[in-house]
């Protein structure tokens, strides 16, 4: 899956330049975070990646394809995207029938909906709610719901608006979780989340937006090495790496193991 | 000060009065015209309202309404009463088909007249009353709050379920639902989108009444008070006073004549 | 110090609910004081602040034991609406928040005022404060539907703290803002909390908990699980069973003193890491 966006631009209607010329190249397995302030152009961007906005300037291509050769339900094949608001999404009587929506349009014979279905409700955890309506769900599991009823679709590419939006610790465990499965299944996953401690356990590479343009791409350590264009996006790396800053350890480190090894070496003389 | 610029009411004389002065003018002319024995003074308040309307600038939107109900109101009462009215003694057009009698075509034009000055009057009342406005009106002169409260709430229920249902169908665009094609598949495809909008807006407004009641709605023995003032100028007395004057000299002459006390100057038919 | 909350092996379950929502809850609040309570999804945490401001028992229906007091007032005996002179509560969804009368915000601001009889001229007076507070000077003439997540989120904490209540119940109310408009609003509550308003917040982020928090309080499954400073609820470690991502710097701390290095304790605020890391690291 190769998703490029060439010179990307997006004016809304009322005027306001959400997109001001990205060119971004979105490919292979490796997770992807979109961060930035809200209004940098994060979800914008995202709903160009399967047509649910067209450019008004520059062109999205989708393996090579140009996105504008076909219509959203076409591109659903391709780019699924969950919605951050998971009420915007679900609109059927009960979990099953969401799951069964997306697959169904597809064109998916009854087998394969099944077989999908098994996995899909235990990765997300509603194996025994499948029969409920989704509004007698909880916010988190109408989420989740949300969240499988895309993943039902076998997409190349899977597109999370803000998962982490609500969730608590339990949320977070299981959205990990799902994130590493679409990596091991070779897919990709783009993901905006402003939450820090989230997107550098889980995303080796990160896009920092601001103001409609890409500010920096690259792996997570080299984007979170550049404090001084995160200060600009107002972007405060997690508490982990703040730490590790302040008390003088070398280069970004974001998790317990990573500055304790780098503790260990500053101790012994090589770092500090 | 008609209301926030926000609010896209043009500034105006009109949208300077009084709100209460206006329903006194809605009122008025509309009784007026319905007690007049012909259809001439509802016509000449008519041409009135077009010139208020043009001096109110919402002449386009306001022709709109009066010709869009007008002309298909006249010609379907027209042909009814015209054609079929068993008060037809005199003829005045041969259709072929039918005959177009003169007291039926007349009585058409009363009924017309009267409807197209109640919605008209009405109509420029509602373009050039900002509702924030009307409803502090109300409360300054007693009525319950939650009356005024029914009026607002019920005005912004609409757009918002219009936006809600913009953002569900969008995300089943991205689910792979096809919702081009024709009259038929658009309509089935968008009939089972209504079902959350109504669920979601149903539990959103329990929440809100939640809120309300947080935020002291409905306290006893609390006078309430509303952030808009609203002043009855001298304006609007005098104006009050003109609309009055005119409906008792409407009424008594239209007594009068109708008695045959006196015999107007020219006076269509209408008598019914 | 005086209680200005006090909630008595206070019981819920909501009808037509197979489970009790809220167990023999009891806890006080010191007047002044930043109370947070955290706990995983469904622990009960927006039961317990309805509770706080009469929505339980007066608005959602159930078998309640047990008592709330605020301010020496039983929330039971009293109207949510003679609370809310003491007592504001801020949701998550800030959209069910609007009064959806108002059409612009100046006049949303203002909707609790005008129920309780404020005069026009203190009206218009709080209105441009409130917005000079909460940076929304700009939006006061726009329509409160069409604005963005974070704009309305300000608007409705506003139209809340307009109405001065001595208590804050806060649940949640930063989910729809990015991390700078979030700590903007975080900014604003302890302002006031320091100029003596009561705040009870439900938070997930442990680590902005324990940097405000005088309390804490862990609900787990409807019970009081744990209570006590961000130090004592925050280095006791049953409490991540019950869902708490505890702060970073607590995780921190233990890997390096697994690791051998020597810490004067476990830290709960950046500042305490940084300055017991370097000491441990000379």
């Amino acid at each position: 899956m190769r998703i490029d966006l060439e010179h990307l631009e997006y004016v809304y209607p009322h005027g306001h330049r959400a997109l001001d010329g990205v060119n971004l190249t979105l490919e292979g397995d490796r997770p992807v975070a979109l961060i930035g302030q809200n209004g940098a152009g994060k979800t914008t961007l995202a709903k160009h990646l399967n047509g649910i906005i067209r450019p008004t300037g520059g062109r999205v291509l989708i393996d090579g394809v140009d996105l504008a050769t076909a219509d959203t339900a076409q591109w659903a094949r391709k780019v699924g995207y969950v919605f951050q608001n998971p009420d915007d999404q679900l609109f059927l009587d009960s979990v099953r029938k969401e799951f069964e929506f997306g697959p169904r349009q597809l064109g998916f014979d009854q087998d394969l909906i099944e077989r999908r279905m098994e996995q899909v409700a235990g990765l997300v955890g509603l194996a025994d709610r499948l029969d409920d309506h989704p509004f007698d769900l909880s916010p988190t599991e109408k989420k989740f719901c949300a969240i499988g009823s895309v993943l039902m679709m076998d997409t190349g590419a899977v597109v999370f608006d803000e998962p982490t939006c609500g969730q608590d610790k339990f949320g977070n465990d299981r959205l990990a979780a799902i994130i590493a499965r679409l990596r091991d299944q070779g897919k990709l996953c783009i993901t905006i989340s402003h939450d820090m401690k989230f997107v550098t356990r889980n995303f080796p590479r990160v896009v920092l937006m601001q103001h409609g343009r890409v500010l920096l791409d690259g792996s997570r350590e080299e984007v979170f090495a550049r404090e001084d264009v995160l200060k600009q996006a107002y972007v405060t790396p997690p508490p982990i790496t703040r730490v590790a800053r302040q008390v003088g350890l070398h280069g970004p480190v974001f998790t317990v193991s990573a500055f304790v090894d780098a503790a260990r070496r500053a101790r012994a003389g090589a770092g500090i | 000060m008609p209301g926030p610029a926000s609010n896209g009411i043009p500034d105006s004389p009109l949208a300077r009065m009084h709100p209460m002065a206006k329903i006194a003018g809605v009122c008025s002319l509309g009784l007026a015209t319905l007690v007049w024995p012909d259809f001439t003074l509802g016509l000449g308040i008519i041409v009135m309202l077009f010139i208020a309307a043009a001096l109110a600038r919402v002449l386009r939107p306001f022709s709109g309404v009066m010709l869009g109900f007008g002309i298909p109101v006249t010609l379907m009462l027209l042909f009814i009463q015209g054609c079929y009215s068993p008060r037809n003694t005199r003829v005045v057009l041969d259709l072929g088909f039918a005959q177009l009698g003169l007291e039926g075509s007349l009585y058409a034009a009363k009924i017309v007249v009267t409807l197209l000055v109640f919605l008209g009057s009405f109509y420029l009342t509602n373009k050039t009353t900002y509702m924030g406005r009307l409803v502090a009106a109300l409360t300054q002169i007693g009525v319950p709050s939650k009356i005024g409260y029914l009026i607002l709430a019920s005005l912004n229920v609409v757009p918002q379920m219009q936006r809600r249902i913009a953002v569900i169908e969008q995300s089943q665009h991205a689910r792979g639902l096809e919702t081009g094609g024709s009259l038929i598949s658009r309509v089935r495809a968008f009939l089972p989108l209504l079902g959350p909008v109504v669920l979601s807006s149903l539990t959103d407004s329990q929440e809100r009444g939640m809120t309300l009641e947080t935020r002291g709605f409905g306290i006893r023995g609390v006078r309430q008070t509303s952030y808009l003032e609203v002043v009855w100028r001298r304006s609007d007395t005098v104006v009050t006073i003109l609309f009055t004057v005119f409906l008792v000299l409407a009424l008594v002459l239209g007594c009068l004549s109708r008695t045959g006390l006196i015999a107007l100057a020219i006076q269509w038919g209408g008598r019914a | 110090m005086t209680e200005v909350i006090r909630v008595d092996d206070f019981s819920f379950r909501y009808r037509d609910a197979d489970r009790t929502t809220l167990k023999r809850v009891s806890f006080s609040v010191e007047q002044g004081s930043f109370f947070c309570i955290v706990g995983a999804n469904g622990s009960g945490k927006s039961t317990l602040c309805n509770a706080l401001v009469g929505l339980i028992p007066h608005y959602f229906v159930g078998k309640s034991k047990g008592s709330v007091s605020i301010e020496d007032k039983d929330v039971a005996t009293s109207t949510i609406a003679d609370l809310s002179r003491q007592v504001g509560l801020v949701f998550q969804n800030p959209f069910n928040q609007l009064s959806y009368t108002a059409g612009t915000v100046a006049e949303e601001l203002a909707f609790g005022l005008g129920n309780h009889g404020v005069s026009r001229e203190t009206m218009h007076a709080k209105v441009a404060r409130m917005a000079a507070l909460m940076h929304i000077e700009d939006l006061l003439d726009k329509n409160p539907l069409e604005l963005s997540g974070g704009q309305v989120q300000r608007v409705a904490l506003g139209s809340t703290l307009i109405m001065e209540p001595d208590i804050l119940v806060l649940d949640e109310c930063t989910a729809q803002l990015d991390p700078l408009g979030s700590e903007e609003i975080f900014d604003i509550v302890k302002r006031l909390n320091q100029e003596g308003i009561t705040v009870v917040m439900v938070d997930h982020d442990m680590e902005r908990v324990a940097r405000c928090a005088d309390q804490v309080m862990v609900l787990g499954a409807g019970r009081v699980r744990a209570l006590g400073t961000p130090e004592e609820v925050f280095t006791d470690p049953e409490v991540e069973k019950w869902g708490i991502d505890i702060p970073d710097y607590v995780k921190l701390a233990r890997g390096l003193e697994d690791a051998g290095f020597d810490l004067a304790g476990l830290p709960v605020r950046e500042d305490q890491a940084v300055r017991m890391i370097r000491e441990a690291l000379r």
